[in-house]
């Protein structure tokens, strides 16, 4: 993660993660970008961005490497879409990244890809252009901690509800030690259509969540009450305050 | 040699050079050499595609084996040519690598259409290109998608206007058959049931009359082999080149495509079921 050889080389330490569950794919990521770590440039920076319907990413590295990448990503898509008159599926978009980071100029990316067609699925995508399946995966400079709290809670068949929780508490305990991460925080939710996909893209529109908080605490209240409400007796795994 | 001869020559030559009247001379001469090769038959069923083609054996010492008429350029894509067959045969040999192409750069099979457009717009190109004369060849491109995306919404759509409301959620991939025809002018149409090659006409209009009626729908059920054989000998009875006109299972090439075959690489029908399906014509 230390790469700071070029003036223009902007790394944010970062700490970002994505979830598959039965009904659909949680990704969340802090909004801290920062020079080597040691200088906050931005507090609002989003991290999760949409490539496209039902499909998200969170990355971790370069800021500029980073957009430019998204952009490409979705001329890409949208260049399928137009071939095939269908929508790309996650591990089609995933491949696609994977190729773009291995052959495209770009140095330093790390990424979680995940979405709901044809099924709810998280792709960690590394900066060799290494593209793995996974059900749940973390990114950036505080991903140890963020993986601790994973490996401790993370079940296949839990709700989107209940990830969101799960999803906000680890970034939050990376961002108590991790000091590359932190101030608020980006929760994407994408969730599966029941219909088996709408008919009208605003209609897709509304199972695309982006939820910005302006601080950790309040993405952390926020995503475990909804899931404490829908499910008390669960014993939800990621209240602790 | 008088001068309307000459003029006409010209545009004769050139094939990127249009005739006064709008038209492409060398590529309407190649639509004639698909018009004299041995016919290929394709017919959409409920679960698959089927292709069926007429073998021409000049001589009863040529090896029957030898003569391919379908190919397959993908597990759930197949080709069926006419034509001028060293043409047809780089066309496969295109087809084949585009459809690889797709799966390294997707993550999946190539979807028909697609495949079917990336060919016509590789047949146009030599109808432009200077030095390169069109391709004598057209292709019926027979595939099984796996049936998702939009074209699974439009099916959910139509499925509800029927009756239930939610069907099975993610992942209900119901295989999608298709058919394309590709011709020499780098255009491509999809069909329910056509043919391409010598008797044509006569072909269609067989399929026509079965499939275009009323219940078109529910026209050909699973099975489309018998139909695909008999419109195959709707069309063979005036080939005046061929030394044996008789459907045998020497002379006929047929290939079955559907979700089980598309699975096991498999389809190709063997000379028994070729020899019993002809046997039911009689």
């Amino acid at each position: 993660m230390d790469q700071t050889d070029s003036t223009e080389y902007i790394e944010t330490g970062t700490t970002t993660v994505g979830l598959a569950g039965a009904d659909g794919v949680v990704l969340a990521a802090d909004r801290r970008a920062s020079l080597g770590g040691r200088f906050v440039t931005n507090r609002t920076a989003q991290k999760v961005v949409p490539v496209g319907d039902h499909t998200a990413l969170t990355f971790a590295g370069s800021v500029g490497e980073a957009q430019s990448f998204v952009r490409q990503l979705r001329a890409e898509r949208s260049r399928y879409e137009h071939a095939t008159d269908r929508s790309p599926s996650v591990e089609t978009t995933a491949t696609v990244a994977g190729d773009l980071l291995r052959s495209g100029p770009y140095q330093h990316l790390e990424l979680v890809l995940g979405g709901t067609f044809p099924e709810p699925a998280v792709y960690q995508v590394g900066p060799g252009g290494g593209v793995m399946d996974t059900p749940y995966a973390a990114s950036g400079s505080g991903m140890q901690l963020a993986y601790g709290r994973l490996e401790d809670a993370y079940e296949p068949d839990h709700s989107v509800d209940t990830l969101r929780g799960l999803a906000t508490t680890a970034i939050r305990n990376a961002t108590e030690r991790d000091t590359a991460s932190g101030d608020g925080m980006t929760v994407a939710t994408l969730t599966v259509d029941e219909d088996g996909g709408g008919d009208e893209h605003d209609h897709e529109r509304e199972f695309e969540q982006f939820e910005q908080f302006e601080s950790i605490d309040a993405a952390v209240t926020t995503t475990t009450n909804r899931a404490g409400g829908e499910s008390d007796t669960d014993a939800e795994p990621g209240v602790a305050t | 040699m008088d001068s309307s001869t000459t003029r006409q020559q010209a545009y004769d030559r050139g094939h990127t050079i249009f005739s006064p009247d709008g038209r492409l001379y060398q590529v309407e001469y190649a639509r004639e050499a698909v018009e004299r090769g041995s016919p290929s038959v394709g017919v959409v069923t409920d679960t698959g595609v089927v292709l069926a083609a007429r073998k021409r054996l000049r001589s009863p010492l040529l090896e029957s084996k030898s003569v391919e008429k379908i190919h397959r350029v993908d597990d759930h894509v197949a080709v069926a040519t006419a034509g001028h067959a060293a043409d047809a045969r780089q066309l496969v040999e295109t087809a084949r690598k585009r459809c690889q192409r797709h799966r390294l750069r997707y993550a999946e099979p190539i979807p028909t259409e697609t495949l079917a457009e990336a060919i016509a717009d590789h047949i146009q190109e030599q109808t432009q290109a200077g030095g390169t004369r069109p391709y004598g060849a057209a292709l019926l491109v027979a595939g099984v998608d796996a049936g998702r995306g939009r074209e699974r919404k439009r099916r959910k759509e139509s499925e509800s206007g029927s009756g239930s409301g939610s069907g099975s959620n993610a992942a209900g991939q119901h295989p999608q058959p298709a058919l394309y025809e590709v011709d020499p002018g780098g255009t491509h149409y999809g069909w329910r049931a056509t043919a391409i090659g010598n008797g044509t006409a006569d072909i269609r209009s067989f399929l026509e009359g079965r499939l275009a009626d009323s219940d078109a729908e529910a026209g050909v059920g699973e099975d489309g082999l018998p139909l695909a054989l008999e419109s195959l000998a709707a069309g063979t009875s005036e080939t005046e080149t061929d030394t044996d006109t008789e459907l045998s299972p020497e002379t006929v090439d047929a290939l079955v495509l559907t979700p089980d075959t598309v699975a096991d690489r498999a389809g190709a029908v063997g000379e028994e079921e070729l020899a019993d399906g002809l046997g039911e014509l009689e």
